[in-house]
């Protein structure tokens, strides 16, 4: 990873926002996608909303009643940046704004700690502790790795301020208009205001829906659903179908899909509508600049990484594809709620609960001042309960079992979740939360109880609720409200938080408490008992604050179609007659939220008459998810196998010009050179080398040379590898006796890879130097001429008996010494000065060919090298190895131990000592014309 | 945050050149097929992750070069080897017969490991010289198990890697019992292969 100092990236970051917007924090960090990990920055920046002012002016008025004042809610959202060039890029206009998160109430995080350990994969080396943060909004769900730092920290714990201001903050939910210019793209389609009130995700799709669908990143990343692609998607797939190979070039694509924003992305119908949804994509402010980087858009500069987080990928594609493994089970779940007034259940509540013909599968029931008794306020337990309890158990629908899954209380607010027996081992992660928010929100008179549980593969929350009472009250039932939803949490075993809101189905109902504001010329309880609630609806409190967005955003609410539950003399169906005449109203309210739930009832139960309220209740059919484990299984094993392709076609691949080399006959002393160029064919730089074989000391024999012997290879790259061989006095004589062919296999390894064999063979032609003595000496004819099965012959074996006698020294040497005794006794700086190897090659091939070296025309100075390479390539040097000792000691100790040691010489090992100092002292008593001395000589 | 794997084990393909130890690895690694024949000139490696009763497993496959001149070669890669697979072609009798010192080759370089002997090729019934019985019984012989796969037509390639991978899990956990266990009982059957599985 690359680390740039603090300022650049912020500075960059700046020169990216509009005058008026503030940047609070910023930071480098790694997209994760699938496990590939790109460079991006991170910015958290914070703006106003510009429009909506009329919104703000009704609560503005709102709580000037109850005395609040409401300040200036600043909004913030999270850029993600990345760079058309390296990273960090050297200005501004290579950096561009890819998406955008704005921090509202879908806005999610987790985090969680990573040792990176894929040493072989990741750039970095060694343990680096690094967190994984993930970022979802309603249209995005980006994982980001970044090594820890004081920066990072001071970034994640920016955003989780922002994100817990967002869950407090009582402004109708922000739109982020001001984050329109980043989005900057063409606003005027399909940005038609959401009207539907059951619209889940109303403001954040205002925002994300506009493009018309780019294609998803993630999912075209993934590769993973080809059946499905349509033509944006088909774009970026069309050339290698899985998308594994289509890593580098889709950020191209993206930069062409813009180009092109009416084209509809998505993907195919296995998947959920909500996957369908495009990521959003953004175009920079400034286009044009956009345009000239396309061409180097994602090039090598920014190489993807793996990351080490192969598991969370794998848990994110399976939850991309929950569709092709789960289907939906539509359940019948009847959830009703009663203000019971503190008055003990002296009757049966069957009219209430078991009305309907078919039996519920699931019972939610909220009860409201179960106990006004003062003991309940100050002592957990309370006598109402169980006789409640009681009743409910026994007025259940009779056409089947039912099991209790929970219950919950608090002071008046009861809760009970019942499901059918059969479904009861399918129910799990069973929580329960009670929020006060009565007196100084510590009294339990008012407040929320919640069960969260998993009914098969779906979370369901049931909430329900007390809010304030009294006419004028609504802000405080608002305020209330706003208080159950950030204060009711499930903490689950691992720690891991559950609010309300992460639930796919929400029922939320109770004794909301909000009337009917009418003016007083308005006769409520005429217009109720005629049934005109028309009238009646639009002056209702609930429905006015959601209509403004002030509460339930996001959540529905089935037409009424009864008469006001509230407020009746007990045991009758009279409107209140005490003395302070209550107004009727809807206080008991059932709302929801989640897909795949559709309500056919909505109702009041005007039989049961022993409150002064009427019980309401609300049956409806929920489609949850049910996972099928063989399909599970399967589903998972085909992302296992794509991962695996994936990380397969990221290993390191090369390919070569040639595997095998086939080198023209090899002479001694000359050069041969080969190359061998390597190209990178893979989408990563490869880093080769050219690795030692077991038992070798070396990666290849000692008569070849490799340059280089490892390398770095970007992508595309090429490196051209030259292989000289060169035979010398070292190793003549091996290849010479047949010990060892001119053959090797040279293993070059990619790191983190294969390793792929280069052959090389070649033949040796043999010559006189590299031969033994005792060789030489027994042939009488041209050392070419002889045959390589009779050299092979007199190298292993003893000399054999011959026709012809043997010459008593190698005529090779005879021919040499002899052209220097004639020629050269008088030369100054014979054997100091170096030869020409380009001579010295001559005269190897003609002492090979039998040519007296005189007759060639070269200087007496290759003469004399060639002569010492003679020696010096002879397998056993002149003095034998296991005389050699011997000789040095000899040397040392005079005259007479010295001929001892030459008398146990072989034959013709003596001869050739002999003749040799024979020729030193010839040369020495010439030494005033050839400038030697003894000890030059001796030290040759 | 979860690991990866819980286990990484390293597998070998061994076999006589042509008999198809690279279309079985690619078959397994990548579920692809080519009637294009490459000669593997090198080591080829390759990764697959599979999950094994809930454990995951991550297997790094070594492809090795079946040519005889890279025999020395390639005998340096069995170092560290948790299980081998020695390929025939049930089309080529030498390549059976060759089978042999291929086992004699895991027997020279490696300690402890697994091996299991395949058949591949077995898409070619109508030119099979390797007899099923044959090789069943020189499995048996040589308490190997045995398998006959089609790297063409995706023939038990999953079944021998999870076979092997099994097999080596098997092992490990055993040699995990037995160092934890201590000396008071070591049992001598338990790497006998269990029934040959017989298939095509």
């Amino acid at each position: 990873m690359f680390h740039v100092p603090v300022m650049d990236l912020e500075e960059l970051v700046k020169h990216k926002l509009l005058p008026g917007h503030k940047l609070i924090a910023a930071v480098q960090a790694g997209l994760v996608q699938e496990f590939v990990k790109r460079d991006r920055a991170l910015a958290l920046i914070e703006g106003f909303e510009a429009a909506d002012v009329s919104a703000h002016l009704d609560i503005i008025a709102a709580n000037k009643r109850s005395g609040a004042v409401p300040a200036v809610e600043v909004e913030r959202a999270v850029l993600v940046l990345c760079s058309t060039a390296e990273f960090l890029p050297s200005s501004p206009s290579q950096f561009f704004i890819e998406s955008v998160l704005p921090i509202d109430a879908r806005f999610k995080y987790t985090i969680d700690g990573l040792e990176i350990s894929h040493r072989s994969y990741a750039l970095t080396d060694g343990n680096q502790s690094a967190i994984l943060l993930s970022l979802s909004s309603s249209r995005h769900q980006l994982l980001f790795e970044m090594t820890f730092s004081q920066k990072t920290n001071i970034f994640v714990s920016e955003v989780m301020k922002a994100a817990e201001g967002v869950s407090k903050r009582k402004a109708p939910t922000p739109e982020f208009t001001w984050l329109k210019p980043y989005l900057n793209n063409s606003a005027s389609s399909g940005s038609s205001k959401p009207s539907a009130a059951g619209d889940h995700n109303q403001n954040s799709q205002q925002i994300f829906t506009i493009e018309g669908g780019s294609p998803c990143l993630v999912a075209d990343l993934i590769g993973m659903s080809p059946e499905g692609a349509d033509g944006g998607s088909q774009t970026v797939n069309s050339d290698g179908g899985a998308g594994g190979d289509n890593f580098i070039e889709t950020g191209r694509d993206v930069v062409a899909n813009r180009a092109s924003p009416s084209h509809k992305g998505g993907l195919g119908g296995s998947l959920a509508a909500e996957d369908e949804a495009d990521l959003l994509r953004v175009k920079d402010i400034t286009l044009d600049n956009f345009a000239l980087n396309q061409s180097t858009f994602y090039k090598p500069a920014v190489m993807p990484v793996l990351a080490g987080a192969r598991e969370s990928h794998v848990q994110h594609m399976m939850a991309q594809r929950q569709g092709s493994y789960t289907h939906a089970l539509p359940l019948t779940v009847f959830v009703g709620t009663w203000n019971v007034n503190g008055v003990p259940p002296s009757i049966g509540l069957i009219e209430w609960l078991a009305v309907d013909p078919e039996p519920p599968d699931v019972y939610a029931l909220g009860f409201q001042e179960l106990d006004l008794a003062t003991e309940a306020y100050i002592f957990q337990a309370s006598n109402r309960e169980p006789e409640w309890r009681a009743a409910v158990l026994s007025s259940l629908h009779p056409a089947a079992r039912y099991v209790e899954v929970k219950l919950v209380r608090l002071v008046g607010m009861l809760l009970m979740v019942l499901v059918q027996e059969k479904h009861a081992k399918h129910v799990s992660r069973v929580q329960a939360c009670t929020v006060p928010t009565g007196i100084m929100n510590m009294l339990g008179n008012k407040g929320g109880v919640s069960v969260s549980l998993e009914l098969y593969n779906t979370s369901v929350c049931f909430v329900n609720c007390h809010l304030a009472a009294h006419v004028e009250e609504y802000e405080r039932r608002n305020e209330d409200y706003d208080c159950i939803c950030e204060k009711t949490v499930f903490v689950g075993p691992s720690g891991l938080q559950r609010y309300i809101r992460d639930h796919s189905h929400i029922y939320f109902f109770g004794d909301m408490n909000y009337r009917i504001s009418a003016s007083p010329e308005v006769n409520i309880r005429k217009l109720a008992s005629a049934g005109q609630y028309e009238t009646l609806l639009k002056l209702d409190q609930l429905n006015q604050q959601r209509r403004i967005g002030r509460v339930f955003k996001g959540y529905s609410e089935g037409p009424i179609n009864f008469q006001p539950t509230f407020k009746y003399d007990k045991d009758t169906d009279s409107w209140d007659s005490s003395e302070k005449q209550r107004q009727p109203a809807w206080c008991d309210r059932i709302l929801w939220a989640g897909e795949g739930i559709e309500q056919r009832i909505y109702r009041v139960h005007m039989a049961l008459k022993i409150s002064d309220h009427k019980p309401v209740s609300a049956s409806f059919s929920s489609q949850v998810k049910v996972i099928d484990q063989a399909k599970y299984r399967r589903v998972h094993e085909e992302v296992m196998k794509q991962l695996d392709k994936m990380e397969n076609e990221f290993l390191p691949s090369v390919s070569l010009s040639k595997s095998e080399v086939v080198l023209s006959p090899v002479h001694f002393l000359e050069l041969q050179s080969e190359t061998i160029t390597i190209s990178n064919t893979g989408q990563f730089p490869v880093q080769f080398s050219f690795i030692k074989k077991l038992n070798d000391e070396e990666c290849c024999k000692p008569w070849l040379k490799i340059h280089p012997k490892s390398a770095f290879i970007p992508p595309g790259g090429d490196c051209v590898v030259r292989l000289d061989v060169k035979v010398d006095k070292s190793s003549a004589w091996v290849l010479a006796s047949g010990a060892e062919q001119l053959y090797d296999i040279l293993v070059l390894h990619l790191d983190g890879g294969k390793d792929y064999f280069i052959t090389i063979t070649g033949d040796y032609v043999r010559s006189c130097f590299g031969s033994s003595i005792n060789a030489l000496v027994h042939l009488n004819k041209p050392f070419c001429e002889v045959p390589v099965a009779q050299l092979i012959d007199l190298e292993s074996s003893a000399p054999q008996k011959t026709l012809e006698l043997p010459y008593a020294i190698p005529k090779e040497l005879w021919y040499l010494v002899d052209h220097l005794h004639s020629h050269a006794l008088s030369t100054e700086g014979l054997f100091t000065r170096p030869g020409l190897s380009k001579e010295l090659c001559e005269i190897r091939a003609a002492l090979d060919a039998g040519m007296p070296s005189r007759e060639l025309g070269v200087s007496v100075h290759s003469i004399a090298q060639a002569l010492l390479v003679f020696l010096e390539a002879l397998p056993e040097p002149v003095v034998p190895c296991s005389l050699y000792p011997a000789a040095l000691r000899a040397a040392a100790e005079g005259y007479l131990p010295a001929k001892q040691v030459v008398s146990q010489m072989p034959d013709y090992h003596r001869n050739v000592f002999t003749y040799l100092m024979a020729f030193l002292n010839e040369l020495l008593v010439h030494r005033h014309e050839n400038k030697l001395d003894a000890s030059t000589l001796g030290s040759l | 945050m979860n690991r990866d794997y819980d286990h990484l084990l390293k597998l070998l393909i061994i076999g006589d050149s042509g008999v198809g130890k690279s279309s079985l690895l690619l078959r397994f690694a990548d579920n692809t097929f080519t009637s294009n024949y490459i000669n593997t000139i090198g080591v080829d490696f390759k990764i697959r992750t599979l999950d094994v009763d809930g454990q995951k497993v991550k297997l790094h496959i070594w492809d090795t070069a079946g040519q005889e001149r890279f025999r020395t070669i390639t005998s340096t890669y069995y170092r560290g080897t948790h299980g081998v697979i020695v390929v025939y072609d049930i089309t080529n009798g030498e390549s059976f017969a060759n089978i042999k010192r291929w086992l004699h080759e895991i027997d020279q370089n490696c300690d402890v490991v697994n091996r299991i002997l395949v058949g591949n090729k077995c898409d070619c019934k109508d030119r099979q010289v390797v007899l099923p019985e044959d090789a069943r019984r020189f499995a048996e012989r040589m308490e190997i198990k045995h398998f006959e796969t089609s790297a063409k037509n995706n023939t038990n390639v999953d079944e021998l890697f999870m076979t092997l991978t099994r097999m080596v899990l098997r092992n490990k956990q055993e040699q995990k019992e037995q160092q934890a266990g201590g000396k008071d009982k070591i049992n001598l059957h338990s790497n006998k292969p269990r029934k040959n599985k017989q298939c095509c």
